[in-house]
């Protein structure tokens, strides 16, 4: 697969119809791979693609194309991109939200088998790693080898993807991607605890926060040129690590993705600490494809439903205590 | 100074009689975060840990601090009383950072009280690394997994039993107070310590080559390296916020009516808004003058005003960047 990848970026360098191809490439830590940006044909090679590229390149996109003062007519690169099924769904998002202009845009598209989320693995700090089929060999710091099986250390994400082929694509490599599916059942089971609990639950994962933005700073969707919780005059809201203050950053940052979110998974992937902020981003997608029937990310044409009035909308929730 | 040795089953019963008399911060993991958290004879002591995620300089340089309090014309100043405290087992390098926040927060024009009261009541016990971490590179930085910058005493783990060295009077004192269970370590001891020091420095090859990247960044503030090396840089806080060295901080105030508080809380300079201006300005806009001043700061201003690196190769902005932007790999790029 890596080959076609490889191959047809070379192509689009060749052929001058990109400027600049955003991929992966070895990262520099056992099992992770990292995000790179190749300039000229000759770097193709450096591009590599399988379970560890676990990043969502399309947050890199909006800074390409940001309007200069006093600049009549822009002259904006062709930025080609490497995108999978759920990275996909964000490029479409940002194509309908115009922080992307489509025809600068070349999309090589992947069918996603699904990524390994190494965090899955705990109490062991990892020194080695591979790859061997369906396994994941690590070697700790003493040197202790451990053996994984690769669905079990599968992203979350990955396990629910409904949508591991980009609906959005200029190029699209062979395979079928990642098939098997098994619902994530993480906000129902939360919907069955009582208000308080849920409350409890929301204060004791948020209260982990060090405010490093790197949630908002990963996401595809926090284009904002200036984000609500970086406003002084007014200042919204506090800048402490106090509860009060990270819960209303966390409550704002999640309800600007209602409609918005396609379960990318790079906010919780991105989190030093760890928080479950995929339980709530989660809960919106659930309601805007209840209320709404929208999934967001999946087509260009479908209005997005919070930023478009139909006089049949339900309105229910409106007069609800 | 004077070295002892202690078995490791009576750590716990002197930290608890030394908790009578201090405040103690013990490395431990509670949801699944590491870091100091205050002693609990509950609570498992981290020993093997390559670092904790959060710096101990949370605790002389919390996250959120309140100067003072206010209510009409009354002012109450929130510094007046720092219990004594311990750091029991911070890893060197996280010691070594202690030495240059000192740098920066007690300098001949500005002394920061709050900073500075907090240090004077602390005292600070290392636990030398026996086992390195994967991205640790502190004997970049003149240390090492036994070094002792910052430490009032550093421990070394040899199983059983812990060899206590004093680093400073300070330290001493503190041993020859808490002294009943401590005994003279036997020429065995110290070979097996040295021994195993020899085995973490090696696996700590000196990775990275500061020897004229000073000199180097002297001439590069417009390089072209900047334009490229920033490129996959999120703009997030996760590198500085997790540095033991990053040491900048927003003020504010939060008021309603007559009754306020003045706070400092961690900034980071990977934001836009650290260096917003008033009149809008902005002289770092972009993702590439941030990530400069970042290394700028850390390689160049710093050795110019402190004459050290503000790194000292704990590993935990290689570890925990979302996006694997390595700070390791970034001198090499600058280097050439």
């Amino acid at each position: 697969m890596i080959k076609e990848i490889r191959q047809t970026v070379k192509q689009l360098f060749d052929q001058n119809n990109i400027d600049i191809f955003i991929g992966y490439t070895e990262g520099t830590l056992p099992l992770r791979k990292t995000p790179c940006f190749i300039t000229k044909a000759e770097d193709v090679d450096k591009l590599v693609w399988d379970s560890f590229c676990t990043n969502n390149l399309t947050v890199y996109l909006p800074r390409f194309f940001v309007p200069k003062p006093r600049e009549k007519e822009p002259k904006w690169p062709k930025v080609g991109i490497l995108v999978s099924g759920c990275t996909g769904r964000s490029l479409v998002g940002l194509f309908k939200e115009k922080q992307v202009p489509r025809e600068n845009i070349v999309i090589v598209g992947v069918p996603c088998d699904g990524v390994v989320d190494i965090k899955k693995i705990k109490g062991i700090e990892i020194n080695e790693g591979s790859e061997n089929k369906d396994a994941i060999i690590i070697k700790d710091k003493t040197g202790k080898e451990k053996e994984f099986k690769k669905d079990d250390l599968l992203a979350d994400i990955c396990v629910s993807c409904s949508c591991s082929v980009p609906p959005v694509h200029d190029y699209l490599t062979k395979g079928k991607g990642r098939v098997t599916m098994v619902p994530y059942t993480g906000v129902k089971e939360f919907e069955k605890m009582s208000r308080e609990e849920r409350w409890a639950y929301f204060e004791e994962q948020v209260s982990k926060c060090i405010r490093c933005y790197a949630c908002r700073a990963s996401c595809p969707n926090c284009w904002c040129k200036l984000c609500f919780v970086d406003h002084t005059l007014p200042q919204w809201t506090g800048i402490t690590n106090n509860v009060s203050d990270v819960m209303f950053y966390h409550i704002g940052r999640i309800f600007h993705q209602a409609g918005r979110c396609v379960d990318c998974g790079a906010c919780v992937a991105a989190c030093p600490v760890d928080i479950d902020l995929r339980k709530f981003t989660y809960k919106l997608i659930e309601d805007v494809k209840v209320f709404y029937g929208y999934e967001a990310g999946l087509s260009l044409e479908e209005l997005p439903p919070l930023s478009t009035y139909k006089p049949d909308d339900e309105q229910e929730f409106m007069t609800e205590p | 100074m004077k070295q002892r040795i202690i078995k490791k089953n009576k750590v716990m019963d002197l930290l608890s009689s030394l908790s009578e008399s201090y405040r103690i911060y013990v490395a431990g993991e509670e949801k699944e975060i590491s870091r100091f958290y205050e002693f609990n004879p509950e609570r498992e002591i981290l020993w093997d840990y390559s670092n904790t995620l959060i710096p101990a300089k949370e605790i002389l340089f919390p996250q959120n601090q309140t100067l003072y309090e206010y209510r009409d014309q009354d002012i109450t100043e929130s510094n007046a009383k720092i219990p004594d405290t311990i750091i029991f087992g911070v890893r060197p390098c996280d010691a070594h950072a202690f030495t240059l926040m000192d740098k920066v927060f007690d300098t001949q024009e500005f002394q920061d009280p709050y900073y500075l009261k907090r240090h004077k009541a602390t005292l600070i016990i290392s636990l030398a690394c026996n086992i390195p971490g994967i991205a640790c590179f502190c004997t970049s930085f003149n240390s090492g997994p036994d070094g002792e910058k910052g430490s009032d005493i550093i421990l070394h783990d040899l199983g059983e039993k812990l060899l206590v060295k004093s680093v400073t009077e300070k330290g001493e004192e503190l041993l020859a107070k808490a002294g009943k269970d401590f005994s003279d370590p036997a020429q065995t001891d110290i070979d097996s310590k040295n021994k195993i020091m020899e085995s973490a420095k090696q696996k700590i090859s000196p990775q990275v080559n500061i020897a004229n990247l000073k000199e180097k960044l002297d001439q590069a503030f417009d390089a072209d390296f900047w334009d490229t090396l920033h490129r996959k840089c999120l703009g997030c806080a996760v590198c500085t916020y997790l540095c033991p060295t990053c040491h900048c901080f927003d003020i504010t105030d939060e008021t309603e009516k007559e009754v306020g508080r003045r706070i400092r809380c961690w900034d980071s300079c990977q934001f836009p808004l650290f260096t917003l201006h008033a009149s809008g300005h902005n002289p770092r806009p972009t993702y590439k003058e941030r990530m400069r001043q970042r290394i700028m700061h850390k390689f160049n201003y710093c050795p110019e005003n402190f004459d050290h690196t503000f790194c000292v190769g704990c590993g935990r902005c290689v570890i925990n960047c979302p996006v694997n932007l390595d700070i390791r790999e970034v001198i090499k790029e600058i280097n050439g």
